[in-house]
């Protein structure tokens, strides 16, 4: 998940790039391996469903679902490989922003984030490039994908595996390989399709990951500080908005409230436009 | 008439036959009125009760017609008359049959147990026996010679006693059986839960037990048996051995119906039988546990080739994983049950968090 200068670029006044074709491209690799992935390896491990028999009946067969499922396995495995090597060759290189790397910032943006979500607190955390749910994701898909890559590995190859390591690393490779996918599928239907999909901000539907083009308007919302960083301009802007938002909200608060829906609106709108 | 030449105008006897011919006429009457099984039986061994009636056939063959008082008096059948089953024999001289050799002769009245016998005969139809019976084997099985003809008996008094009607032609498999655990729990012990050759074969819809189907269904075979609670709980054996073969690797491809090679009608997943022997299936705990072990790394690398000693351990032994008999994998397991709620649902709480707070913004 490097990025380039050009990312940085005003594409116009209504979109601004966010993601680099490469960038694009791995997304669109690992959105279809791990559909492959989950499609032929879920029906393996809840083997005993109705639905897991038709699956596999309609893909020709367990040995077929196997060859898929490894295939798919592969890769998965090339592509990581490809992804660490270029991220190491870029962080030596001096070429990475290391944005992905998560510091003690995200973890008080999550506690900001849950005392906003509480109602604890009015305000709301300022990400950069990557907020924490992304960087959550990333690492849990590159951890979990790397636990994956061995275990599956083991499982494909037992004779060679247990040449020098204990028998029952086999089985526990078996448990941890099912048990690991079936997480890394639930949190992508979960959570992943949740923050961009049915999330009310992108409801219904991010299309930033395949265009690479960001609306203005959710950057500026959604990772302030790296929209000031592209705009300098707008900096003050951006960032003062929201430093001022509490004391707005508190106002909010303490005023009356308006008596009908159509102030309501309107004091919605009033938010909105100071928040553009 | 050449090879189509009647028994009786070959009768070797010729002083005999017109003995016979005379006593047939005279006994006509009485034939013809039927009268009680007993009365028939006592008319048809006038002529068959002499151990020397019998005739010669196209073939050269000599075909007796002697029957023995005792088979039939120790028969189910006692109260049956002869012509129930030998058909259009009631008329005295009995009319000209035609048979080629003594095979052909013998079954003659094969298919006479459908006239009561209907269900099973129809299982049959769909049996190796039958299929053997129709490609022309005159050896193939048919009814009599499982279950005898005029001695018949039931057939499973003793329940040892079919397993030795299989060994009549099956005697390599028979021996086998007779010293595995079954076998001898069977002929030793009188057991009577252990299985018997048709437990597993059944008895007249017997399968190839080569093909491929019938292959793959042997861990419910096996199950029947081995996943029946009460009974394994009388011999002190775990009914997870089947669960924990079908939630393992070669399980789970069994129970998903792996096909082998196209080419080839193997399966290609080790099934109950690969490991446990199939006639030969010998005891794994107690005493014989440390040889079935020891013998356990050349068992994998039958189909597991250049499989290292540590290897075997990656399968558990039908045990599920516990702190003591696999610590690692039960340490795994323990932590994705742990990890997995825990993950998704702290997720699914902040979604509502999230929906939540948007609601009340609104």
């Amino acid at each position: 998940m490097k990025r380039t200068k050009d990312d940085r670029n005003k594409n116009d006044n209504d979109e601004v790039v966010r993601f680099g074709t490469r960038d694009r491209i791995e997304h669109l690799l690992v959105m279809l391996i791990f559909f492959a992935l989950a499609l032929t390896g879920l029906p393996q491990k809840f083997h005993d469903a109705a639905i897991s028999k038709t699956v596999v009946n309609i893909l020709g067969g367990i040995a077929q679902v196997r060859y898929f499922h490894r295939l798919a396995g592969v890769l998965f495995s090339l592509m990581t490989l490809v992804h660490l090597v270029s991220i190491l060759a870029a962080v030596i290189a001096g070429r990475s922003t290391l944005a992905m790397v998560p510091g003690a910032k995200d973890f008080r943006d999550v506690v900001t984030t849950l005392r906003y979500y509480l109602r604890i607190s009015d305000v709301r955390a300022q990400f950069d490039r990557f907020d924490y749910k992304e960087k959550f994701e990333y690492w849990g898909i590159l951890f979990g994908g790397l636990i994956m890559i061995t275990t599956g590995f083991a499982l494909l190859f037992p004779i060679e595996a247990t040449r020098f390591l204990p028998g029952q690393i086999i089985p526990a490779a078996k448990v941890a390989h099912g048990n690991e996918g079936l997480m890394a599928f639930l949190v992508v239907i979960v959570w992943h399709i949740y923050n961009v999909v049915f999330a009310p901000e992108v409801f219904p539907g991010s299309k930033t990951i395949f265009t690479g083009k960001i609306p203005r308007e959710r950057m500026r919302h959604e990772h302030p500080l790296e929209y000031a960083r592209m705009f300098p301009e707008e900096a003050d802007e951006v960032l003062g908005n929201h430093a001022a938002e509490p004391a707005r909200k508190q106002a909010d608060a303490d005023a009356p409230k308006p008596a009908d829906a159509s102030a309501r609106k309107h004091a919605d709108a009033d938010a909105r436009k100071k928040d553009g | 008439m050449n090879g189509m030449v009647s028994m009786y105008a070959r009768s070797t006897k010729p002083t005999f036959a017109l003995a016979f011919l005379t006593f047939a006429l005279s006994l006509l009457v009485s034939t013809v009125v039927r009268g009680a099984a007993a009365d028939e039986i006592e008319d048809c061994l006038t002529c068959h009760g002499n151990d020397s009636l019998s005739v010669t056939l196209d073939s050269g063959e000599e075909a007796p017609l002697f029957m023995k008082r005792e088979l039939l008096e120790g028969s189910v059948h006692k109260n049956l008359r002869c012509t129930d089953c030998h058909t259009g024999l009631e008329q005295v001289p009995h009319p000209e049959r035609h048979y080629k050799n003594l095979a052909q002769f013998r079954s003659s009245f094969g298919e006479a147990c459908k006239n009561c016998h209907f269900e099973n005969y129809t299982k049959t139809l769909d049996s190796v026996h039958y299929g053997l019976q129709a490609r022309g084997d005159v050896f193939a099985p048919t009814c009599v010679k499982c279950h005898g003809s005029h001695d018949i008996a039931r057939p499973a008094q003793p329940r040892s006693r079919i397993s030795q009607t299989c060994a009549t032609c099956h005697r390599p498999i028979s021996e086998a059986y007779a010293k595995s655990v079954h076998g001898r729990a069977l002929f030793i012990e009188q057991n009577k839960d252990v299985p018997i050759c048709t437990d597993c074969h059944r008895s007249h819809d017997i399968a190839d037990p080569k093909s491929r189907a019938w292959l793959m269904n042997t861990p419910s075979l096996c199950g029947k048996c081995h996943a029946d609670s009460k009974l394994m709980g009388k011999y002190g054996l775990s009914t997870a051995v089947v669960s924990t073969y079908l939630s393992d690797f070669h399980g789970t491809t069994a129970a998903f119906g792996a096909k082998g090679r196209k080419t080839t009608n193997e399966p290609v997943v080790a099934l109950c039988v690969d490991c446990h022997g199939i006639h030969d299936i010998g005891k794994v705990t107690g005493d014989s546990a440390p040889a079935f072990r020891a013998n356990l790394v050349k068992t994998c690398q039958k189909c597991h080739k250049g499989a290292s000693d540590n290897f075997p351990a990656a399968w558990l032994s039908h045990y599920e994983p516990s702190l003591t008999r696999a610590p690692l994998v039960f340490m795994v397991r323990l932590f994705y049950k742990l990890i997995i709620p825990f993950i998704v649902g702290g997720l699914l709480l902040q979604i509502l968090l999230h929906l939540w707070r948007t609601v009340v913004n609104r």
